[in-house]
This record gives structure tokens, sequence and C-alpha cells, in this order.
């Protein structure tokens, strides 16, 4: 009874400190206006040019590689709504690098709040939140012209959450990368640019890639499984070794963490 | 003309200074042409496939076109100038005895000269990976054609570089905002760069014929793959050379409206 009271404080604490953080990032992207105003009609066209263009293409061909146009629409989908989630929580991976070079990385360090749960969460984007709801909305349509079973739907947000801890691993090897070589920028932007190969089913690629989105960058768990799974080519099997997977990736990359942490030098504080 | 070839060396120099920086750039290039090469790959399984007036081949030869066009039109370093401006480290360009404009053209040449040669050998390592059957282009005339198209296109490009990266002359905070907008997203997906801008309805297409975007990367690969008569093709580079023309001209303006207004912020 006393353990679960702790672990409830201990909860309630950081909920104060996310709030906290996101406002904080809000309040700095609004004191930008104009950049806030530009980034926000940029990721709008983009989405609305990407669909675009996938709406024209599915038309003309009926759709490929095996799936018909709703569903290869539904794969963008669902790949947009797990790269916005991702981009709107861990934001703050990617000023991280200037944590470490500067050594203010120490001041993270020495506060009563776990290291890792502020460098992975600190930087809330605005941006991404905004678009969020026309995103939810967009599969929410598409995925309804599927037809799915309630058994699909619910392997679909199962999947997607654990899509979402994926993701977050990728994000904390990244931290941990960053401590160990200094680098963030282009290890973050490869791995953006590996995801956003799941923006269509990964069937569609060939040897060696193919295998490489499959077991070195899981972007087939994380993207084209969930999309998979209410679409009803996932059985429970599949569910449950994702799910497994994901928690696996995410256990070695919070040991990866702890393993980064030891070579911090604090050079520069 | 000595102190650009000057210039022209030290970028190039440069350009190996931050070695991994030009890698990563080089490694997302062909990412992106690779998700292109498997999407149409996937759209044309069955190779009597007709869509968009492409066939197999030709999407495939579209394929590999844009790691070379992109690496001719869009390798640019005329893009850092927003950043200079916005912290004042543009009155160092200033107090020097070159002409702006002709300095970061020099530049410009001397990222495309690498990322050019990077190109073929990506081009190469592609064609041996995926042993694709591709569209070549035997006509001499198409061949010089193309070459006119990319010449004009490097000089929109720059033009619209250039443009971008004055903004932070009156906004400053915005130096990466306004090239995220204009190159990221409208370069990227208007000028055949993302996909052919055939799949758009005709009337999109007509449109955006009176844009400066296609001439960027469309214009220039239809015209290697022949996908237009010749009086089309020198139709298509008139019209590009025009906006060209346009473009330099307005940049000159703004850059002249912007100097009055500079005040090296920062410095």
């Amino acid at each position: 009874m006393k353990q679960s009271e702790d672990n409830f404080k201990i909860l309630k604490r950081y909920l104060r400190v996310y709030i906290k953080m996101a406002t904080n990032s809000f309040v700095v992207w609004l004191a930008r206006r104009s950049a806030f105003i530009i980034f926000l009609i940029g990721k709008i066209v983009r989405y609305s040019f990407y669909f675009g263009f996938l709406i024209f293409l599915v038309k003309s061909t009926n759709g490929f590689a095996g799936y018909t146009g709703n569903q290869i629409l539904f794969f963008t989908a669902t790949y947009v709504l797990i790269d916005t989630l991702a981009q709107f929580l861990f934001r703050s991976v990617y000023s991280f690098r200037q944590l470490v070079v500067s050594g203010d990385l120490d001041l993270v360090l020495v506060k009563p709040i776990n290291p890792l749960f502020r460098s992975l969460f600190g930087g809330a984007d605005p941006v991404d939140l905004i678009t969020l709801p026309a995103i939810i909305f967009v599969v929410v349509y598409i995925g309804s012209l599927l037809s799915p079973t309630l058994l699909h739907t619910t392997y679909y947000i199962l999947l997607v959450i654990n899509g979402l801890v994926i993701s977050a691993s990728f994000h904390i090897a990244v931290l941990s990368l960053g401590i160990i070589t200094m680098e963030i920028d282009h290890t973050v932007m490869i791995y953006r640019d590996l995801v956003s190969m799941g923006r269509l089913p990964i069937d569609i690629y060939k040897e060696p890639f193919k295998s490489l989105l499959t077991f070195i960058v899981p972007v087939g768990v994380m993207v084209t499984i969930p999309a998979k799974a209410l679409i009803g080519l996932v059985g429970p099997v599949g569910v449950v070794s994702s799910l497994i997977f994901g928690l696996a990736l995410l256990f070695f990359s919070i040991k990866f963490w702890h393993y980064a942490l030891k070579k911090y030098t604090s050079a520069s504080s | 003309m000595g102190k650009y070839l000057k210039v022209l060396g030290i970028s190039f120099q440069q350009e190996f200074a931050y070695k991994l920086n030009f890698i990563m750039w080089r490694v997302r290039n062909v990412m992106q042409v690779l998700v292109f090469f498997f999407l149409w790959s996937s759209v044309f399984q069955n190779p009597d496939a007709n869509y968009f007036g492409y066939n197999k081949e030709k999407i495939i030869a579209y394929a590999f076109l844009l790691i070379f066009v992109r690496a001719i039109t869009m390798s640019s370093r005329s893009v850092d100038v927003a950043g200079i401006i916005s912290n004042g480290e543009l009155s160092n360009l200033l107090l020097k005895p070159i002409n702006f404009f002709k300095y970061w053209i020099t530049r410009d040449i001397s990222s495309k000269f690498l990322n050019i040669i990077f190109s073929f050998v990506e081009i190469t390592f592609l064609f041996l990976i995926l042993k694709p059957e591709i569209f070549i282009q035997t006509n001499f005339i198409n061949i010089m054609l193309f070459v006119a198209s990319l010449l004009i296109a490097s000089l929109i490009f720059f033009s619209i570089a250039m443009l971008t990266s004055f903004v932070p002359f009156w906004i400053p905070e915005i130096s990466w905002g306004a090239q995220f907008l204009v190159i990221v997203i409208f370069v990227e997906f208007l000028s055949g760069a993302f996909f052919p801008l055939d799949v758009f309805p005709t009337l999109v297409q007509n449109i955006l014929k009176f844009t400066p975007f296609p001439y960027l990367v469309f214009v220039p690969i239809q015209t290697y793959l022949g996908s237009q008569n010749i009086h089309l093709n020198l139709l298509s580079l008139g019209i590009g050379a025009m906006w060209a023309v346009i473009l330099l001209f307005i940049t000159k303006m703004v850059w002249q409206k912007g100097l009055k207004v500079y005040e090296a912020v920062g410095r």
C-alpha cells in the first residue's frame, strides 16, 4: 500500500515536471511567432502534398504491391501519426548535443529528476501538437474505410503505442551515442530518413534494404505492422512478438544510456 | 578571376573539412532516391504497364537521373547566406574586395563539382546492386538540351536560395524557416524531385508550368528522356531561361534593398 502511494507520488511529480517543461517549450516557440507560423504552414503543406500525390497515384494504378489504394493511404497515415507523435514527444533530443559539448548536462544530472526523462521529454513541440488532431482525424477516416473489427482496432492501437516505444528506444540510443561521440544531428536525421521509408509498406523494398528495415532499424515493426494489423494481416502471435520486441529494444536502449552516462566526461563545464 | 579560383580551391577543401557532414548529405539524397525507386518498381511490377506516360525503363531512368540532377541543381552553398546575415558575419564579406554574387556562385560550383563526382559513384553502386533495366538516351540533341536545362536549373536554384536567404535582412529570427518552407517543401514537391509531375491532373501541371519549380528537376529529366518533341523542349528551355533571368534580376534588387536595412546584428 505504502509502495503504491509512493509510486503515485513520483508519477504525479514527473507529470508536474513534464507539464512545466512543455509549457516552457511552448513559450519559447511563441516568442518566435513568425518562425512558428512558417513551420506550421510548412508541415501542413508537406502532408497535403504527400497525400495529394498518393491519392493521384493510387487512383490511376488502383493500388500496388498487393494493397488497395485505401490500404496504401492508411500505411502513410500511420507513418505520419507515429512520426508526428515521436516528434512532439522527443523533440529535445535534437538540441541535446549542445548540452553535452558545453558540459551543461551537469546541470541536468545534479537535479533530483531522472536525467533520461529530462533529456528525452524536455522540449515538446507545439507545431506537432497542433497538427496532431487533423492527423488523428485522417487516420480514423481512412481506417474506417477499411472496415476493421474491434479486435483489429485494438491490435492497431497497441501496436501504435509499441511503435512509439520503439521510437523512444531509438531516441534514447541517439542520446547515448551523443554522449559517447558528441554527434547527434546526423544520427537522428539518418534515423528519420530510415523511418520515413516506412511511409510505404516495407514489402515494396528489395534485399538488402528489406532486411535492414526489418532487423536493423525495425521500421516494419514500428510502422508497417500496426497498419497491417488493422487491415487484418497480423495475428495474435505477430502482435505479441512485436510487443516483446519493442520492450526488449527499450530495455537495451536504457542499458546503453546507463553505459553512455559512465563515459560522460563533463568537458567544458 | 584569380581570386575566384582561389575561392573555388578553398571551398573545395572546406567540403572535405566536414567529411561526415558531406557524406551524410549524400546518404540522405540516396535514401530519398531509393524510396522513389522501390515505390515505382512496385507500381510497375507488370513490365508492360504504362502509367502517366512512363514505362518501367523510363521511370527507373527517372530515379537514377534524380541523383545526378539533384547533385547539380540542388547542391549549393548559397543557402548559408541566411545564417551569415542573421549573425552579422556578412559584414566580414562586405569588407573584402570581391563581388558577393560571384563569390557565392564560385562556392556553389565547388559544391556541385564534388556532388557530381559522388553522384557518379552512387549511381554506379546502385546500378550494381539493383541491376535495373534502364532507358539510355542516345540522341545527341536531347543530351545537349539536357545539359543546357541543367545550367538554367542551377541559376534558378541559386536565385531561389539567395532570395530565401535574404529574408533575415528583415526578419532575422527566421533564417532557417524561410528556406524550410520554400526549398524543403515547395521546391522538393513541385520540382519533380519527389515524384514526376505527370502524376498531377493536367490542369495542375499547366499551372505549375508558369512557376519556376518544374524547371529545376522535372524539365531537365523530361528533356533527357525525350518525352516531348524538340519544339516543346525548346519552349520549356526558353521559359526556364526567362525564369532564370527574372529571378536573378529580383535577387539583385532584393539584395540592394536588403543592404540598406542591414544592421550587422551580433557584430
